[in-house]
């Protein structure tokens, strides 16, 4: 948790703020497992951290999940909201900053949806389909799914006639509703909060299984920069996000109760189904 | 009476009818503005399916320009998900594009990859993700398969009101793919179908208004041939008239001119049909005149013998037998007065429509024409064959057979012979009049016997009383024929058909 960058108000320019260092403002990654097409949210958020860190801080978009994990492991982010697959699989390179609360836990689940037209029960019965997964470095929206039929000895390109990733919680449930993949491995969270903004795209899909409960996706700092001001900054303004009205307005956006600090054993399930889909290669 | 109607009768009724509606006998300010209606309408409908088929290139030509701006904008944001054959994003793409090009309504975009296969369509439900596209898709293009490239081709199918438009996703030279998408054009068939009812609507007025207004003009222009023509018309009756100045046009139009020359026409018939009024009534008086004469020479004779018998009886009346020879001779005297008489009475008196003629009917014209032969010492021939009655109109034939008689007998020098026959058979009434005069002129004779419709009275030569018997022949439908009497003179027959229904109702 050594050294990184110290307080400089700055410009907006991306490239500039690379180049100065002292004056670098904080980088904080955003993972499409999000509703990051909310383009009032972010700005709220990055609002909030601006004003509870006192830096100026970079919401850092990306379209996969990988390109913000290798941001992160290579510390070229100060902190990231990741998936908890990439945490399970860089446990060692990466530290927990704070972990959502929704609906008082720690906790979501995965969906595995399908057509809300189709007479189907069973992920069994959606055999052959076409289906549309998150991210390939997605828990909910790749590795429940992979894992499940893993410990069927089956593998998604074997037991889905085609599938394809989207690269957003949101875009499976859209390629669901619209027909088509039939069926779609999509997170919980995102989904509920769905069902409140988005009824009408929900209302064509339906749940065919949900997962266990599992460690929602945490916010994470490259564990050799996890003691650096500024990631203690953002962990302080994170679990203190409740206790203000601008937090609170954030986190009303975004249907979470707060952010909490939590142990990396709450992966261990996600860890647990990540070894279980490598053994069978 | 009691024989069934002809079936030609109450046929040729209706066809008679049918005739009047045929084309050829409407009137021509009907005709003429049809014709001009028939001609716009031509010309309407030609003019409307060039208008219309120019509108349907502007609009094919507009449909095609966006549809390749709409293709065009799609394929080179599709052509890197196509290579990689990322399905989201290939239909992410249709999805966010079908909101991004308001210009034209497309109803569903496919997208196929290099091998045929459906990559992802804006319809997933139909067209699924890696499925082959459905025959009926493939085949709207099948004809135009040949125009393939980066250039779309557009297939028209106006019945459904879509458009069909295929183009080919071409990368590096090297095809990667193609976009079929469906284009909704109700809103072009709307728009031809709202240009053609205005047309129709338009030219439908224009035609009403134009054939309107040509009925009008036409009835104006051809107002005077119809004043012309009822006038003529009026003179089928007999009652020939000229047109009124006010009704006269300007007398240097056509028309004008043409009135003025009838007009003329008219006022010179009008002339000519008084002086031979005039003339007729001047033969009757100068006929009546020497009938007086023969008349009066006819009940001269028996005058003095009667007086001297009045004398016998003042002076002899008491002797019995003188007495009654006396009143014996007065009574024969005065019965011969009193034919004479009679018979002048029904020769000028009997206007009536007495349709049967008797025997004595022509005796009467013996006993007329006696004065006239006694005076003029003539000998008169009279064979009368007609037994009882035959079915002739009475009035008609005497005043004929006497102007023959007369004229015959001044005809005739003195000393020769008049001679009359009559006979009947079972369809016509023959009348011979001959004499053995010096005969009939040949101007006469051909006035006599010419066909058709006396169109003047023969004004020169003192042949009026010809006049009137071609006249009165005329009036009975009979026939004059004209040859020469027994060896010199002229011989006239009259022929008369006999009227069978008339003769029935004597039967």
């Amino acid at each position: 948790m050594g050294a990184a960058g110290g307080l400089a108000v700055l410009h907006a320019s991306r490239a500039a703020s690379w180049a100065a260092p002292p004056a670098a403002p904080l980088a904080f990654g955003l993972t499409p497992v999000f509703l990051n097409n909310d383009l009032a949210l972010l700005s709220s958020l990055q609002a909030y951290l601006e004003k509870k860190t006192g830096r100026r801080v970079r919401l850092v978009q990306r379209r996969t999940y990988q390109e913000i994990t290798a941001l992160l492991v290579s510390g070229q982010l100060d902190a990231a909201w990741i998936c908890g697959y990439p945490f399970a699989a860089y446990r060692e390179h990466l530290s927990l900053v704070a972990v959502p609360l929704w609906r008082g836990r720690p906790l979501y689940q995965a969906y595995f949806i399908a057509g809300a037209d189709r007479d189907v029960s069973t992920i069994e019965e959606c055999r052959g389909d076409v289906h549309a997964f998150s991210d390939p470095d997605s828990n909910s929206g790749y590795l429940v799914t992979a894992a499940y039929l893993a410990e069927r000895h089956e593998r998604p390109s074997s037991f889905f006639r085609r599938t394809f990733f989207t690269y957003g919680h949101r875009n499976v449930v859209r390629a669901v509703a619209s027909g088509l993949a039939r069926s779609g491995s999509v997170d919980g969270y995102v989904y509920e909060v769905m069902r409140e903004t988005e009824p009408e795209l929900t209302r064509r899909t339906k749940i065919v299984r949900r997962s266990e409960w599992l460690g929602f996706p945490p916010i994470a700092a490259a564990r050799a920069k996890a003691d650096a001001p500024g990631v203690r900054h953002v962990q302080r303004a994170l679990i203190d996000m409740h206790r203000e009205a601008t937090g609170r307005q954030v986190l009303g956006m975004l249907r979470l109760d707060g952010f909490t600090l939590a142990e990396p054993r709450l992966f261990d399930a996600i860890a647990a189904k990540m070894a279980l889909v490598r053994r069978l290669g | 009476m009691s024989a069934p109607a002809p079936r030609s009768g109450p046929a040729s009724a209706p066809a008679r009818r049918w005739e009047r509606w045929q084309p050829s006998a409407w009137p021509i300010t009907i005709k003429a503005p049809l014709m001009v209606a028939v001609f716009m309408i031509g010309v309407g409908v030609l003019a409307s399916h060039l208008v219309l088929t120019r509108l349907a290139e502007t609009q094919e030509r507009h449909l095609r320009a966006l549809t390749a701006a709409y293709l065009d904008g799609l394929s080179s944001s599709l052509i890197p998900h196509v290579l990689r054959e990322d399905v989201w994003e290939v239909f992410d793409v249709l999805d966010r594009a079908r909101s991004l090009y308001g210009g034209i309504a497309v109803r569903r975009t496919i997208v196929l990859n290099g091998t045929g296969q459906i990559l992802a369509a804006s319809d997933p439900a139909r067209f699924p993700t890696g499925t082959a596209l459905p025959a009926a898709q493939s085949a709207v293009f099948a004809a135009r398969a040949e125009s393939r490239g980066e250039e779309p081709v557009l297939v028209v199918d106006a019945n459904g009101r879509r458009a069909h438009v295929r183009r080919d996703l071409v990368h590096q030279g090297r095809k990667v793919g193609s976009i079929l998408a469906d284009i909704d054009i109700s809103d072009l068939i709307a728009e031809r179908n709202r240009v053609l009812a205005t047309l129709a609507l338009t030219n439908g007025a224009l035609i009403l208004a134009m054939a309107v207004a040509g009925y009008f003009a036409i009835r104006r222009i051809v107002r005077p041939v119809r004043t012309l023509a009822d006038h003529l018309e009026r003179s089928r009756q007999g009652r020939i008239g000229p047109i009124p100045r006010a009704a006269l046009p300007p007398p240097h139009s056509e028309f004008g001119h043409l009135f003025r020359r009838y007009n003329a026409l008219v006022q010179a018939v009008d002339e000519r049909e008084a002086l031979a009024r005039r003339l007729a009534e001047e033969e009757r008086l100068a006929s009546l005149g020497r009938l007086t004469s023969g008349m009066a020479h006819e009940i001269n004779n028996p005058l003095g013998g009667l007086f001297n018998a009045l004398y016998t009886l003042k002076h002899h009346g008491e002797k019995e037998h003188v007495r009654l020879a006396t009143i014996r001779l007065l009574e024969r005297g005065l019965g011969g007065i009193r034919d004479v008489v009679r018979a002048a009475l029904m020769a000028y008196r009997d206007k009536g429509q007495r349709r049967v003629l008797a025997r004595g009917d022509l005796e009467d014209l013996r006993v007329l024409i006696g004065p006239e032969t006694k005076r003029r010492r003539l000998t008169l021939k009279w064979n009368n064959a007609i037994s009882g009655q035959v079915s002739a109109p009475v009035a008609p034939i005497r005043q004929a057979l006497l102007n023959l008689l007369l004229n015959a007998c001044a005809a005739t020098p003195e000393g020769g012979t008049v001679s009359f026959e009559a006979s009947a058979n079972g369809e016509t009434l023959r009348l011979v009049v001959s004499d053995t005069g010096s005969g009939l002129p040949d101007r006469y004779r051909a006035f006599l016997e010419s066909e058709g419709p006396i169109t003047a009275p023969i004004v020169e030569g003192s042949g009026l009383g010809l006049w009137l018997v071609r006249r009165l022949v005329d009036e009975v439908n009979g026939q004059v024929a004209i040859g020469v009497g027994h060896g010199v003179g002229t011989r006239i027959t009259l022929s008369i058909p006999l009227d069978r229904e008339a003769l029935r109702d004597v039967a």
